[in-house]
C-alpha cells in the first residue's frame, strides 16, 4: 500500500518537474507570464510530492512496514525511535529521496521569495531548477526506488548501518551537509537564469548572494560537523583526514565563498559579471561530482559503505551539466560583461580578485589530489595514494595567505587608492600581528607556518575589529550597535564570519603543531602522565548490545595532583565489522582538549594499550564554526524596511 | 629451556637489507627516536584502513608496522629506505605523500601551474581597461575615475549621509 | 557563441569525465601486489605446536605460504581446499600456514577440530605478514623452485582455482 501510494508520488513529480521545467524554458522564450504561472505551480506540486513521500518513508520506517523494500534494507523493530527516523538517510535509496525533501523545501522557499519580482529570470530559474529535481527524481522512480513493493515481507529487518547508530551527531550532519549541497541548487538555478537572460542587474544580484548565502551557511556547518564526528567517534585523534568524501563536502564550500566575494565585486562596482556566475556554476558542478564520489564506489573512501551501481547515471549526468553550462557560458557570457573594471593593485576589488584566485588554487589542489590516484591507475594500472601530507603542504601557504588576505583586503578602500591612504591602512595593524607572535612565541610554538599564521590572525582581527567600530567616533557605543544589528547588517554579519574564520585558522594552526601524546601500556593500577594529566588504570567493563561489543576502560584523571573525574574510552566490536571502531573519551576544554583513545586490551595479561593526546584550541574550531555560522544567519536574515 | 633457546635462536624474520641494502644512516633512540618515528609514520599509509597513516590508526597491522618503522630507524635506517621497504611490499600506495617521479610530478607541478595561470590572469584583469557597460547604471557605492574627485564623494557622503567612511551601508534587498 | 571558452571548458572537462568513468569496474580497495615475479622474503618462524622452525628459503621446493586467521569466514572455508591439496602435492609442494592476528589458544582449538595437514606458523608483530605485503586474509602465495613469487591469491581458493595454481607452480618439476 505504501509502496503504491511512494511510486505514485514520485511519478506524479517527475511529470510535474519534467513538463513544468519544458513549459518553463517555451515561457521564457515567448515571454509568456501565463507560462511561467503554470511552470510555478508545477514546481510547487513537485516539491509538495516529494516533502510528502519522505513523511510517507518515515512513517513506514516509524510502523515498520516491511513491505516497503527501503525498510526491509535497513528498518528494524528494535532499534530506538531516533535511529528510526535517522535511518531515512542511512543507506542510498534514503538518502536520494532526503535530497528530494531539501530540494522541494528550497524550491518552495526561493519561489515564494523571488515572487514576480523578477519576471525575466523566473521562467529560466524555474527551468533549470526543475530540470535538476527531474534527474533525482528519475533516479527516485528507477535506479535508486526507496518504495519497491517486497512481495513476501520479513517481519525484522536488519537496521541501518552499526556505525551509523554510534552518535547523536547522525541526527544533524546529513541534514546540515544536505542543506548545504542540495542548497547550491538555487543560486545555480538563479545565476543559469541571470546567464541566459543577459541580465545580472542591481536588482537581481542581492537576491542571488542571499541564496548563495544561505547554504553556504548550512554547508559550512555541515563540513565541520564531519570534522568534529572524525573526531568524537572515530577515535584516531584528529578531526580531517582529507578522505575523498571529506574532500568532496570542501571544494563545494571554496568555490561558493569565492564567489560570495566576487558578487560583492559585482554588486559595488559592476564588475566581474561573468567570473562570479562561473564560479556559482563550478559549485553545483562540484557538488554533482562529490555526490559521485560519494556513491559511484570509485574512490577509496572512509564513507565507502554507501557505494552503490547508480555511479554511472549520475556520471552521464555530471557530463550533461557539464555541456549544458559550458555551451551557456559560452552562448551569452559576451551579453553581460561591464562595469569599471578594476584599475588600481591597491583597492578592495583587487584584493578580491586575489580572494578568488586563492579559493580557486586551493580547490583546484583539492580536486586534483583527490583525483589523482585515479588518474595514475588510468594510466599506469599502479595504485598511489596523495594523502594528507600533500594536502597539507599546499593548504598551509594558501590558507596562511587567505587569513592574512582577510585583513588587507577590508583596510583597503574600493576605487582607486593613493599610497598615503594605503599606508595609512595598511601599517597600524601590524600591531597586531605583532600580538599574535607575542602570544604565539612563549607559549612554546616554534613551527614557521604556525608561527606566520598567529601574525596574520593578529593582524586581520585588528582590521576586523576596525571595521565593526567604523563610525564610532560619530555614533558612540550604543549607536555603533545599533547601526550594526540595523541598517549596516549585512556588514557585520559578515566580519563576524571573518571573526570566525581567524579563530578556525589559528586553532588548525595550533592543534597540529602543538599537540602532544604518549602511548602507554598499563596494569590495573598503573599511571601514566601527559602534561600536566596522571592517568590511571582502574578497571575494563564490557557491555554486550545487540548489534556490539563495547569494551570501555575506566580511567581516572588527575590534573596537577588534584583528580577532576573519570574518562572511558572504548573499543566498539561491530558484528559486521572486522575491524575494531574506537571510541574516544574526550575532556574538552577552552584552551586543550585531553583525549583518550583506547587501543588494544588482552584479557590474559591484564594489558591495556592506552593512547592520549593533548590537542590544543580545538574547541575554538567548533566555537568558531558556531561565529561563522552567526555571522551568516546575521547577514542573511531579512531586515524590516525602514 | 635449552631447546626453546635453540628455537628462538633459530627463528629468523624478512631480512629489511636483502631489499633495501645496508642501513645508511646512524641508529637512533631514546626521543628522539620517539620523535622521529611519529614523523615518518604519518607519511605511511596504512594497507588496511581507511586512509589513516600508520602514526594514526589504531589497527594491529598499523601498529606493527609503526613498530617496524622504529626498529628499523633505532638500527639505522633512513626514511627513504624504510618507505622502500614497505613499497617493496604494498607498492607505492603506501607512501602517502606521492614521489615525484615520472607521472606522479604531475600532482606537484600542476598547482603551481595553475598558480602561474591565475597570477597571469589576475594580472591582466587588473591593467585591463575599463569596458563599456551595456546593462545597467553603476551601483551604488562606484565612484568617478578622478581620485581626487573620488576622495571628495567619499567625503561628502560620509559629511552629509553619515556613511561611516564614506562607503554606503548594504540596503536591502 | 565564445569559441575560446567552449573550447576551454571542453578540454578541461573531458578527460575528468574519462578518469571518473576508467574508475568503474575496479575494486578501490585492491592493491596489486608489487612481489609477484620477484624473490619470496626469506623467513624461519616457530611453529604453533612446538618442533623446530619452517621456513622459507632461497630455492628448494616449490611452496605454497598461506596467510588466515579463525576469525576470517573465507580462511575457514578454504581451510579444507588447501589440506586436500597438500595431501594431493605431498612430497611435490611444500605447505604453511601463516597466523595472521589471531591468538594460539584460537588456532590450537580450530586445528584440533579441522585438522592440521601442514605445519602452522607463528609470525613475529606481524613482520612477515608485511614482508609479504598482506592486507587481509586469506591471501596465499605461490612460490616456485627458484624462490620466486608466481602468483598472489587474495581471497579464498577452491578446488579448480588451487588446482589450476599448483599445475603450474610444479610444471617442469618430476
Amino acid at each position: 500500500m505504501i509502496s503504491i501510494i511512494g511510486q505514485s508520488m514520485i511519478l506524479v513529480a517527475l511529470i510535474s518537474a519534467g513538463a513544468g521545467s519544458i513549459l518553463a524554458f517555451i515561457s521564457a522564450k515567448k515571454d509568456s507570464a501565463e507560462g511561467t504561472n503554470w511552470a510555478r505551480r508545477a514546481a510547487q506540486l513537485f516539491a509538495i510530492l516529494l516533502i510528502a513521500a519522505n513523511f510517507l518513508m518515515v512513517y513506514a520506517l516509524l510502523a515498520p512496514d516491511f513491505s516497503v523494500g527501503y525498510v526491509a534494507k535497513v528498518g528494524s523493530t528494535t532499534v530506538p525511535t531516533w535511529v528510526a527516523v535517522v535511518s531515512l538517510w542511512s543507506s542510498l535509496e534514503g538518502s536520494i529521496l532526503f535530497w528530494g525533501a531539501m530540494l522541494g523545501v528550497y524550491v518552495l522557499v526561493s519561489v515564494r521569495d523571488l515572487g514576480d519580482h523578477h519576471p525575466e529570470h523566473l521562467p529560466y530559474f524555474l527551468g533549470v531548477l526543475l530540470a535538476c529535481g527531474v534527474f533525482f527524481t528519475f533516479l527516485l522512480a528507477g535506479p535508486a526506488n526507496p518504495f519497491t513493493s517486497v512481495p513476501n515481507p520479513l517481519t525484522e529487518g536488519p537496521g541501518p548501518n552499526p556505525l551509523l547508530q554510534n552518535h547523536i551527531l547522525m541526527i544533524i550532519h546529513p541534514p546540515m551537509l544536505y542543506g548545504g549541497y542540495v542548497g547550491m541548487t538555487v543560486p545555480f538555478a538563479l545565476a543559469m537564469a541571470a546567464l541566459l537572460a543577459g541580465n545580472l542587474g542591481a536588482d537581481f544580484v542581492p537576491r542571488l548572494r542571499r541564496w548563495l548565502m544561505i547554504p553556504w551557511i548550512f554547508l559550512t556547518g555541515g563540513i565541520v560537523l564531519g570534522g568534529w564526528w572524525a573526531y568524537e567517534v572515530l577515535g584516531w585523534g584528529g578531526y580531517w583526514d582529507w578522505d575523498p568524501v571529506e574532500n568532496a563536502s570542501f571544494f563545494p564550500w571554496l568555490t561558493a565563498t569565492a564567489a560570495l566575494h566576487s558578487v560583492i565585486v559585482v554588486k559595488r562596482r559592476g564588475t566581474l559579471k561573468i567570473w562570479s556566475i562561473t564560479l556559482i556554476l563550478a559549485t553545483f558542478l562540484l557538488t554533482i561530482l562529490g555526490t559521485f564520489m560519494t556513491r559511484s564506489g570509485v574512490f577509496n573512501s572512509v564513507h565507502s559503505f554507501t557505494q552503490s551501481d547508480i555511479g554511472p547515471t549520475f556520471l552521464v549526468f555530471l557530463a550533461i551539466c557539464f555541456v549544458a553550462v559550458i555551451l551557456a557560458l559560452a552562448a551569452r557570457m559576451d551579453r553581460l560583461e561591464g562595469g569599471a573594471g578594476v584599475r588600481d593593485v591597491k583597492s578592495r576589488e583587487a584584493m578580491f580578485l586575489l580572494n578568488n584566485l586563492f579559493f580557486v588554487l586551493f580547490t583546484f589542489v583539492v580536486v586534483i589530489g583527490t583525483v589523482f590516484p585515479l588518474l595514475v591507475e588510468a594510466i599506469k594500472g599502479v595504485k598511489i595514494s596523495v594523502g594528507s601530507p600533500y594536502f597539507n603542504a599546499m593548504s598551509v601557504p594558501l590558507g596562511v595567505g587567505i587569513l592574512f588576505l582577510m585583513g588587507v583586503g577590508p583596510a583597503l578602500p574600493w576605487g582607486v587608492a593613493s599610497v598615503e591612504r594605503t599606508k595609512k591602512a595598511l601599517l597600524p595593524p601590524l600591531i597586531g600581528g605583532v600580538i599574535g607572535l607575542a602570544i604565539a612565541l612563549p607559549l612554546g610554538l616554534t613551527n614557521g607556518w604556525a608561527l606566520a599564521t598567529c601574525f596574520a590572525g593578529g593582524y586581520t582581527l585588528v582590521v576586523t575589529t576596525q571595521q565593526f567600530g567604523l563610525g564610532f567616533g560619530r555614533r558612540g557605543l550604543m549607536g555603533t550597535i545599533s547601526h550594526l544589528l540595523g541598517p549596516d547588517r549585512q556588514r557585520f554579519g559578515a566580519y563576524t564570519v571573518h571573526s570566525g574564520v581567524v579563530m578556525i585558522i589559528v586553532a588548525i594552526a595550533v592543534s597540529h603543531t602543538m599537540r602532544s601524546h604518549s602511548e602507554t601500556t598499563l596494569l590495573k593500577g598503573d599511571s601514566a602522565s601527559i602534561g600536566p594529566y596522571s592517568l590511571t588504570f582502574i578497571d575494563v567493563e564490557n557491555t554486550v548490545e545487540p548489534h556490539r561489543r563495547v569494551l570501555a576502560a575506566r580511567i581516572a584523571v588527575q590534573q596537577n595532583g588534584q583528580p577532576i573525574g573519570e574518562l572511558r574510552p572504548a573499543i566498539n566490536h561491530y558484528h559486521t565489522q572486522r575491524e575494531p571502531i574506537g571510541t574516544p573519551a574526550v575532556r574538552v576544554g577552552v584552551l586543550s582538549d585531553l583525549y583518550l583513545s583506547m587501543m588494544s586490551y588482552e584479557t590474559k595479561s591484564g594489558k591495556l594499550g592506552l593512547r592520549a593526546f593533548i590537542n590544543p584550541l580545538v574547541s575554538w574550531i567548533w566555537f568558531g564554526t558556531l561565529v561563522m555560522v552567526f555571522g551568516g544567519l546575521l547577514a542573511v536574515l531579512p531586515r524590516r524596511q525602514t | 629451556m635449552i631447546a626453546q633457546l635453540v628455537l628462538l635462536a633459530a627463528v629468523s624474520l624478512p631480512d629489511v637489507s636483502a631489499v633495501v641494502g645496508p642501513p645508511n644512516s646512524t641508529p637512533s633512540s631514546g626521543k628522539a627516536l620517539e620523535e622521529h618515528t611519529e614523523q615518518l609514520s604519518d607519511t605511511i599509509r596504512c594497507p588496511v584502513c581507511q586512509g589513516s597513516s600508520v602514526g594514526d590508526s589504531p589497527s594491529e597491522m598499523a601498529r606493527n608496522m609503526k613498530q617496524q618503522v622504529k626498529e628499523l630507524l633505532a638500527l639505522g635506517f633512513d626514511d627513504e629506505q624504510i618507505i622502500l621497504y614497505f613499497e617493496a611490499s604494498y607498492g607505492e600506495f603506501i607512501r602517502l605523500e606521492p614521489s615525484k617521479k615520472g607521472l606522479n610530478a604531475l600532482v606537484w607541478l600542476a598547482p603551481l601551474i595553475a598558480l602561474v595561470l591565475g597570477v597571469i590572469l589576475v594580472l591582466k584583469r587588473l591593467s585591463g581597461a575599463p569596458k563599456v557597460d551595456h546593462s545597467q547604471q553603476p551601483s551604488q557605492g562606484a565612484l568617478p575615475d578622478d581620485p581626487d574627485l573620488a576622495r571628495w564623494v567619499l567625503k561628502v557622503r560620509q559629511e552629509v549621509f553619515g556613511w561611516p567612511d564614506g562607503e554606503p551601508p548594504e540596503e536591502a534587498s | 557563441m565564445n569559441r575560446k571558452v567552449l573550447i576551454i571548458g571542453l578540454v578541461l572537462t573531458a578527460p575528468l569525465v574519462w578518469i571518473l568513468a576508467s574508475g568503474f569496474g575496479k575494486n578501490p580497495h585492491a592493491i596489486d601486489s608489487p612481489l609477484v615475479g620477484r624473490a619470496a622474503p626469506t623467513f624461519a618462524l616457530r611453529q604453533l605446536n612446538g618442533g623446530e622452525t619452517v621456513g622459507l628459503t632461497q630455492g628448494g621446493q616449490p611452496t605454497v605460504v598461506n596467510f588466515w586467521a579463525t576469525w576470517c569466514r573465507p580462511c575457514v572455508q578454504e581451510h579444507g581446499v588447501l589440506t586436500a591439496a597438500a595431501a594431493r602435492y605431498r612430497g611435490k609442494v611444500k605447505f604453511m600456514g601463516i597466523v595472521y592476528e589471531d591468538t594460539e589458544e584460537r588456532i590450537r582449538a580450530y586445528l584440533q577440530r579441522s585438522g592440521a595437514a601442514y605445519p602452522t606458523l607463528i609470525d613475529e608483530a606481524g613482520k612477515t605478514a608485511i614482508a609479504y605485503g598482506v592486507y587481509g586474509v586469506p591471501e596465499t602465495f605461490f612460490i616456485d623452485a627458484k624462490g620466486h613469487i608466481l602468483y598472489k591469491h587474495a581471497g579464498p581458493l577452491n578446488p579448480q582455482s588451487i588446482e589450476g595454481y599448483l599445475r603450474k607452480l610444479t610444471q617442469g618439476s618430476p
